[in-house]
């Protein structure tokens, strides 16, 4: 009996899996570890349709259009066939079934479980149950008696049962099979098969060996074994016409017996030699399908089983299974190796020509993965009959695929836009893209009409809205998408055609690989392709960004593209802002950093706010600013159904930073997420898009709150050189107010160390404004947006641009800082001077030593209303002055503690009670300013104008200690 | 009170709507609403998401609750129970009218649902009877109804007061002549 062994390929992801036909044949359908049947149209499908049916499916049967399942969830559940819908949940059990399958008219259900239990149900009504109760351990295998009156089961304790159904008892049991605590550690799943339409037989898998019951005697009439069996069958089904029994065992073996004459008529290995676990036979008789615990699907053809030919491969057989002849097969094999023809498998003819080993080495390496198919970003699965063939943030376009209508519907989000439109899809697009301007459509090309791009120009302002181009013969759209002004399609022969919006063909390029996906946003064209295979359910993506319009450039030329382990693409696209973004099928959504090379970043895990594990998030959209990820949320799928209308819901981002449940891992993530989402704004301005200045300086004000807030809490938690390293990237017009902070704390040394900072920002800031000067152009440009806009953009500069500038000649100006910080305390008018490398470096000599800004005690009292003392002192600080003109400054203060001690007690209470007068108006000052921005940051907010009012009045008032010295540098 | 009245104060609560078109925030006395971006839901209150959507400007998502499986457990449970069971909304009758009469084309199952509501209501509107019924016959001075919404309240008010009136008039006239044993024969 010649047949043919197909090659395998993958279907599941490795575990137990089970395979059926459909009633016709016309179909192979398959369940696996993953949780999803498969509906193969052939071994060579490669679009197989998928329904999922939980987490996991260990069992699958099929009849009548009535898909059943046991899934992770302990339920038995029905689905149509071949639709998919499902059709409600026959059965429960407290933990999962192992083994359902249908008598042979497909009005019940039997189905084991790992709960010892054995259920039989009406299909037409799952309320009428008989459950068999008996089993001491999980039932491995059930099987219905053709005339409907028993059942046989098999169980991890050992036995195999035959029950009567009606009475619900044990009509025999046999103790067959090795006694296991659960079916994973069984040495067989033990697949039971009765003979179909008789029903003489049953046959029983025990280790080696089938064994053939007799039906109503029970007795082990006959046994079926082939010498070259050495490894425990797996699983038994007999042919439709009752004549032959077909046997799959551990370590990958497929036998066939011809019952009658209990010969071995076909003999086949598996191409691997992986262990088979499921087992059909095609309706006709003619294949076998098969399937492997590592998630392949095979399948052999060929088989001539029918009744008419049967006889014909007796003879060869019989003397193939004769023990004497044996040897002589044996050298048979020698020729047979010769010709190497072992893996077509047309060497197993004669059919104990296959060798007890395996006949070459079996490979054990890496396996590569199925490159995932191109697919377009914002669509449901082309199978479905109504779908969405493109979500995104202009509108929605459905295609509907039924019997009354083929159909395609454009809808606007916003209807500013357009209006909506109804098409007939005569052509059977589908792939689509739409944009303000188009409608994009695509078809498939068949035998006689060629791939077809068809556009709907509707923001053409001429009478013809619509054109149309022919792909050239074997060339198909794969890919598609729309940007401003142009349309992008990736074939199948890796080209790239470019298009203009009115129908121009304006480029044409080839991809380095397959395409997987496009994405465009105004000028931007980003493309993602298979770079390589990937290997053990790795896909090897590359990405390629393109900048068109005048200035054409490749941004990224082929990167690899990051996704989670495992996983693969599921949509590409770009933030509203321009910036791309993409989220793989583990949920992860990644955005372009451009300003760490071009690197990718997770944002947002959507996975984890899920409820459940089958529960997806269908994204439609990213926007920067607002932060948003909108998304549909699908429950139990991946996509959402056309009906009813799925709604949008919006997603937080979050960086996957450690420690987020901390205040310091919160503040840093929010920092960093802020700084993010803040990049746009520069690329949006360097490509001359107009810029939201308003959500700019929002954004920065948030940056440098949020600064404030982590150098705080590091100063509670005494760690100054990260608070000092916090300052690093604060502007420095907020650096004095974590000086200021630093003091108050009384944390001089930090405070010290900080002022240096705040010099050497403004020298920095101050450097950048003589270079700005020195280009009119380009401060012409920044001036004229308003009055904060130049320092906000100064600032956000001095955050970017010379980050690196400064880091190497660091030590030098640290060492000059003191000089220049202190003599600007003392002469006011150098604040006016630019206090950088002009100053002689004697002035360092003589003052050497940096005084601490102003003893703890004094600085808490500054923030204080002020006390008599300094009013005191402001009075009579010439006089100290002038009788000791080279004192220091805290000396000076210590000389007026003295002498103001000395005054009489009823002139210090004077001073203190004009001092509370004055306070009072300080406080007023105060709160007025406070009135307008609130909180801590009047100094930051008001600009230099208004800093210098402000620094103006302090200086009259408090004595001027080098914090406030700080607050000089605004000045500039 | 009107029933108009009850439904110009159910005006006030908010539905999701899914606008068509793009605008700033907008600041009323009664609160900022907005931004409204095409496509994205965003919460209105029913007097302006009825404007819209007869203006064609929006999409309603019908409230959770509208649902019909929600909606048939609920009319069940207030089959069962004696005592009024909470309602989904305090002013579900209102909505359920308003809703569907002006979109009932975003509300799927739209008639199902106006069944579903009427029978909540109808079931309702029986138990207060019933119990204005045996409050009457047993004479009591006050009564404890739970979870009954403004509308149901005012349908038996002008009702319930008027009657008890009356028959404090004709208790009061009787008094003085007979027996409280009449009295309760009345």
């Amino acid at each position: 009996m010649p047949c043919e062994r197909k090659p395998m390929r993958y279907g599941h992801s490795e575990g137990h899996t089970e395979v059926c036909f459909d009633e016709r044949g016309r179909f192979i359908v398959t369940c696996g570890n993953d949780g999803d049947v498969r509906i193969w149209e052939g071994l060579d499908d490669d679009d197989p349709k998928f329904i999922t049916v939980g987490e996991k499916a260990y069992s699958l049967a099929l009849k009548n259009g009535k898909l059943v399942t046991a899934g992770s969830n302990n339920t038995v559940q029905i689905h149509t066939f071949p639709d998919g819908e499902p059709d409600g949940i026959l059965t429960r059990f407290t933990t999962n079934a192992t083994h359902v399958t249908f008598n042979s008219s497909g009005s019940r259900v039997a189905a084991g479980s790992s709960d010892f239990m054995v259920k039989v149900v009406e299909v037409s009504d799952s309320s009428q149950q008989k459950t068999l109760r008996g089993h001491e351990a999980p039932v491995l295998s059930v099987t219905f008696d053709p005339k409907d009156d028993f059942l046989a089961s098999s169980s991890c304790d050992g036995s195999v049962v035959v029950w009567n159904i009606e009475e619900q008892t044990q009509v025999i049991s046999w103790p067959l099979l090795q006694k296991t605590n659960d079916v994973t550690n069984a040495k067989s799943l033990c697949r039971l098969a009765w003979q179909p339409r008789a029903g003489k037989f049953l046959a029983v898998p025990v280790d080696t060996k089938v064994h053939l019951y007799e039906r109503g005697s029970w007795d082990h009439v006959s046994t079926l074994s082939d010498d070259l069996l050495t490894q425990p069958i797996n699983v038994v089904t007999w042919s439709p016409c009752g004549r032959f029994l077909a046997a799959g065992s551990v370590g990958g073996s497929l036998t066939v017996w011809d019952a009658n004459s209990k010969l071995c008529v076909e003999r086949q290995k598996h191409e691997k030699g992986f262990t088979v676990c499921g087992l059909a036979w095609h309706p006709s008789g003619g294949q076998i399908a098969y399937t492997d615990t590592e998630g392949c699907l095979c399948l052999l053809d060929g088989l001539s089983t029918s009744a008419s030919d049967g006889d014909a491969p007796k003879v060869p057989t019989a003397r193939g299974t004769d023990d004497t002849g044996s040897l002589k097969l044996g050298q048979d094999k020698f020729g047979d190796d010769d010709d190497d023809d072992n893996d077509t498998g047309s060497a197993i003819v004669p059919p104990s020509a296959a060798p007890p080993v395996p006949l070459r080495p079996v490979y054990e390496g890496p396996l590569p993965t199925h490159p995932q198919k191109a697919f377009q970003s914002g669509s449901t699965p082309a199978h479905l009959t109504h779908r969405f063939m493109m979500w995104n943030s202009v509108g929605i376009v459905r295609g509907y695929n039924d019997e009354q209508d083929n159909a395609v519907d454009v809808e606007f989000h916003d209807t500013a836009v357009h209006h909506a439109m109804h098409l007939t899809n005569s052509l059977g697009h589908t792939v689509a893209d739409l944009s303000q301007e188009a409608v994009l459509l695509a078809c498939p090309g068949t035998d006689e009409l060629a791939s077809k791009l068809q556009c709907l120009h509707f923001s053409s302002w001429d009478t013809n809205k619509e054109w149309m181009v022919d792909l050239p013969s074997g060339e198909d759209v794969r890919a598609l998408c729309l940007g401003r002004g142009w349309a992008a399609v990736a074939t199948s022969v890796q080209m790239l055609r470019l298009f203009s919006i009115g129908g121009v063909q304006r480029e044409v390029f080839s991809l380095p690989g397959a395409a997987v996906c496009m994405a465009a946003h105004g000028e931007q064209l980003m493309i993602v392709y298979h770079r390589a295979t990937g290997f053990d359910g790795e896909q090897a993506l590359g990405v390629q960004l393109l900048q068109l319009g005048r200035r054409k450039r490749q941004i990224i030329n082929g990167e690899p593209l990051p996704l989670t382990l495992r996983s693969h693409l599921t949509w590409l696209g770009f933030t509203a802002e321009g910036t791309p973004c993409y989220v793989d099928s583990d949920g992860v959504v990644r955005m372009l950093n451009r300003s760490l090379g071009n690197t990718w970043t997770p944002v947002c895990h959507t996975r984890e706010t899920c409820k459940s594990k089958s529960d997806h998030y269908w994204v439609v959209g990213v926007h920067e600013n607002p932060q948003q990820l909108r998304c549909i949320p699908c429950k139990g799928s991946r996509y959402p159904p056309t009906l009813p209308r799925p709604a949008v819901a919006i997603l937080p981002f979050k960086l996957p930073l450690c420690q987020t449940s901390t205040e310091k891992g919160q503040m840093e993530e929010q920092f960093l997420r802020s700084v993010l989402f803040h990049h746009h704004y520069g690329f949006l301005s360097s490509s001359g898009y107009e810029v939201d200045e308003d959500g700019q300086t929002r954004s920065q004000k948030e940056q440098q709150e949020l600064l404030m807030k982590m150098f705080a809490l590091s100063c509670k938690l005494e760690r100054e050189f990260r608070a000092v390293e916090l300052a690093e990237l604060m502007t420095h017009n907020v650096v004095p107010l974590a000086i200021r902070y630093a003091s108050r704390s009384r944390r001089m040394a930090l405070a010290q160390r900080l002022s240096e900072l705040a010099l050497e920002k403004s020298n920095q800031v101050q450097e950048e404004e003589e270079q700005d000067e020195e280009e009119p152009e380009y401060s012409g440009i920044r001036r004229p947006s308003g009055k904060s806009a130049p320092l906000a953009g100064s600032a956000g500069k001095a955050n970017k641009a010379p980050v690196l500038k400064p880091l190497a000649p660091r030590p030098k100006p640290r060492s000059k800082v003191p000089s220049t910080l202190l003599h600007m305390t003392g002469t006011k008018a150098a604040s006016k001077k630019t206090p950088d490398s002009t100053e002689p470096p004697a002035d360092q000599q003589k003052q050497p030593e940096v005084p601490p800004p102003a003893s703890p005690a004094e600085n808490t009292e500054n923030k204080r209303p002020k006390t008599g003392f300094q009013l005191w002192l402001e009075e009579n600080r010439k006089n100290i002055v002038a009788d000791h003109p080279d004192m220091e400054e805290t000396d000076v203060i210590k000389d007026a503690m003295g002498r103001f001690r000395t005054l009489s007690a009823d002139e210090r209470l004077s001073w203190t009670e004009r001092a509370k007068g004055q306070s009072g108006d300080a406080a007023d000052l105060k709160k007025r300013k406070r009135g307008g921005e609130g909180g801590e940051d009047v100094e930051k907010e008001t600009g230099p104008t208004g800093a210098d009012e402000n620094i103006a009045k302090k200086k009259k008032s408090l004595d001027p200690s080098s914090k406030l010295s700080a607050f000089a540098f605004n000045k500039n | 009170m009107d029933p108009s009245e009850v439904e110009f104060l159910a005006e006030k609560e908010t539905v999701k709507i899914i606008p068509n078109f793009s605008l700033d925030k907008i600041y009323l006395i009664g609160g900022d609403l907005g931004p409204f971006n095409p496509g994205l839901p965003v919460d209105v209150p029913v007097w302006l998401a009825l404007n819209l959507k007869q203006r064609q400007k929006c999409r309603i998502v019908p409230p959770e609750w509208m649902d019909v499986e929600k909606l048939e457990e609920m009319r069940e449970l207030e089959r069962k129970e004696d005592m009024f069971t909470p309602v989904p909304s305090p002013y579900y009758m209102e909505l359920t009218k308003l809703l569907l009469n002006h979109a009932s084309d975003n509300i799927p199952k739209a008639d199902d649902i106006r069944t579903l509501v009427k029978d909540i209501w109808d079931t309702r509107i029986a138990k207060l009877r019933l119990s204005a019924d045996s409050f009457i016959s047993q004479q009591e001075a006050h009564a404890k109804l739970d979870n009954l919404t403004l509308m149901e309240i005012n349908t038996i008010r002008s009702f319930l007061l008027d009657s008890l009136n009356c028959m404090y008039k004709l208790r009061s006239n009787l008094q003085p002549g007979s027996s409280k044993g009449q009295a309760m024969d009345y």
